[in-house]
């Protein structure tokens, strides 16, 4: 799918709010229905907010929030409600989305929620509560509920997509971009046959910047926008494939905090000045990568590179779940950076690079 | 008079989802608000005279809208100015940009044919596959791909999006 084709459901659900709700809609009916309905006379509200308001930067900063808000707000009413025969809660977005983005109404429970963002399973009902809002806003919290959708398909997706959310450790600097605008959070409301129930705070900001939790697990991960899609359609979109050039990819994997590249990718892209994607044969290189020594990232290189250096970004897919990203940028200081992890030199490992773009 | 408890229960059931679908077709709200409530009332009193159900009442009630849209968008059409003028475009690579250039690909789908834009909306926003558009619109899978396509081009033409680069995400 082409950039303007994601970026259109993308903004499609952006403007899934300012939709009228079905209150108003009944109420309108109340009058017109009948034998002989009358048309119904209504007044625009002139409410209407352009996006481009919203596009005014501002210093907002979102980055760091995960662990102070996290929980931290006051306790919504019981956010789940417990079936009857068939032990399956049933679950309800909470009126207000109580914390600092992310926030949860409850921790997972039931279900384990410290070693992943949701089980490695799929949920047996998916609910997904917006709240929108400005991340230039006074408020950060408190926002009220502005939609709910029930997804009817994709939860395998989901789960897979979701259960494979890289780790973000307490503390662990992200930079962010600025940009100020419509944010949404996100609560997705999973249940389990069995009984297990789980809440993930997913945020669609501007920057791509909040983290998602489940209270208990939290991910710098980006699947804001994907969630918007779902909201959008009812369904968790597919995957797709990934691309050197398309922004806004859900990249980062559950694991890549202990291996550069963790076990069990099943092709590689490279992306220089050329792309080429391989599915076999680059095994030599995730050995080499995973041999050098490693620290958790500070996902910044100094000095800058000279524009001649080599840069590469190896994009490392996997049957689920989101890729690994390992960055290369020759001269800069560390060279190798996969958002988790930092390696300082790619002496050994720009050789083998060379040698997978070599035409056999 | 009271309403029957069935359309009740449809507006409570499909009536969100409908009114979002009614947006993305018309970019208005009290406009939404007209198209869903006349083809929940074409279907409900369709429904009432035949004496039987649709089995999936959503996709029944999104087809009347859908149809209901495309009709009343051709009846008004002879009433809507044409213009030459194609919006500025951004300059390209630009974060901050970046919602500068949704709100234009959002205004160059409200500059689309009716059909055209009943195409891209239930393909990407309703997620539906061009066999199913096909079958709802009545017409051919090709031209379901032919509306997208020239939709798409349009969009390409007035409309820019640049998004961040994955690179400058951190």
């Amino acid at each position: 799918m082409s950039n303007i084709e994601d970026d259109i459901g993308q903004v499609m659900a952006g403007h899934d709010v300012e939709a009228p709700g079905a209150a108003d809609l009944l109420r309108a009916l109340e009058h017109a229905s009948g034998p002989r309905r009358r048309r119904v006379r209504r007044y625009r509200a002139g409410w209407y907010l352009p996006l481009t308001a919203a596009a005014a930067v501002a210093a907002v900063a979102v980055g760091s929030a995960w662990a102070g808000g996290l929980l931290g707000g006051r306790q919504q009413a019981p956010a789940t409600v417990h079936g009857g025969a068939g032990r399956v809660p049933r679950l309800s977005c909470p009126a207000s989305y109580a914390g600092q983005a992310p926030w949860v109404p409850a921790r997972p429970a039931g279900v384990d929620g410290r070693s992943r963002l949701v089980p490695q399973r799929t949920p047996s009902s998916a609910l997904v509560c917006a709240y929108t809002g400005s991340n230039t806003a006074n408020r950060q919290a408190g926002w009220a509920l502005s939609g709910r959708r029930s997804l009817t398909g994709g939860l395998a997706g989901l789960a897979g997509q979701l259960t494979w959310q890289p780790r973000r450790r307490p503390g662990q600097p992200t930079a962010c971009t600025l940009v100020g605008g419509k944010q949404t959070n996100y609560l997705i409301g999973l249940t389990y046959s069995g009984g297990g129930t789980i809440w993930v705070a997913a945020t669609h900001d501007p920057n791509d910047c909040v983290s998602s939790s489940n209270g208990k697990f939290a991910s710098f991960g980006v699947v804001g926008p994907r969630v918007s899609r779902a909201f959008a359609s009812g369904r968790w979109p597919a995957r797709q494939p990934v691309s050197c050039n398309r922004p806004g990819q859900d990249i980062g994997r559950l694991g890549q905090d202990t291996a550069m590249v963790p076990a069990g990718s099943t092709s590689l892209t490279i992306c220089a000045p050329t792309a080429r994607t391989l599915t076999s044969g680059y095994q030599t290189l995730v050995s080499a990568l995973n041999s050098l020594p490693a620290r958790p990232s500070t996902r910044s290189c100094s000095p800058t590179p000279r524009p001649s250096a080599p840069k590469y970004q190896l994009l490392f897919s996997y049957p689920q779940g989101p890729p690994v990203l390992v960055s290369i940028i020759s001269g800069c200081h560390p060279e190798i950076d996969n958002l988790s992890l930092q390696s300082n030199s790619a002496s050994s490992i720009l050789p083998i690079i060379q040698q997978l773009l070599t035409p056999k | 008079m009271e309403l029957d408890d069935v359309l009740t229960e449809l507006v409570a059931h499909s009536g969100d989802r409908l009114l979002r679908v009614g947006y993305q077709l018309t970019h208005d709200r009290a406009a939404a608000q007209d198209l869903v409530q006349e083809a929940l009332l074409r279907v409900y009193g369709s429904v009432r005279r035949r004496g039987r159900a649709p089995e999936d009442w959503y996709a029944y009630l999104r087809r009347a809208v859908i149809n209901e849209y495309v009709r009343t968008r051709r009846l008004r059409s002879s009433t809507e100015v044409v213009t030459d003028m194609v919006p500025e475009r951004p300059a390209a690579g630009c974060q901050e940009d970046r919602i500068a250039d949704r709100a234009q690909l959002w205004a160059a789908l409200g500059a689309l044919s009716s059909r055209q834009r009943a195409v891209l909306v239930l393909r990407y926003y309703e997620g539906l596959a061009d066999r199913e558009i096909a079958a709802l619109l009545g017409c051919r899978e090709a031209s379901v791909r032919s509306l997208a396509s020239r939709g798409l081009a349009v969009m390409r033409q007035l409309a820019v999006p640049v998004g961040i680069a994955e690179e400058d995400r951190t």
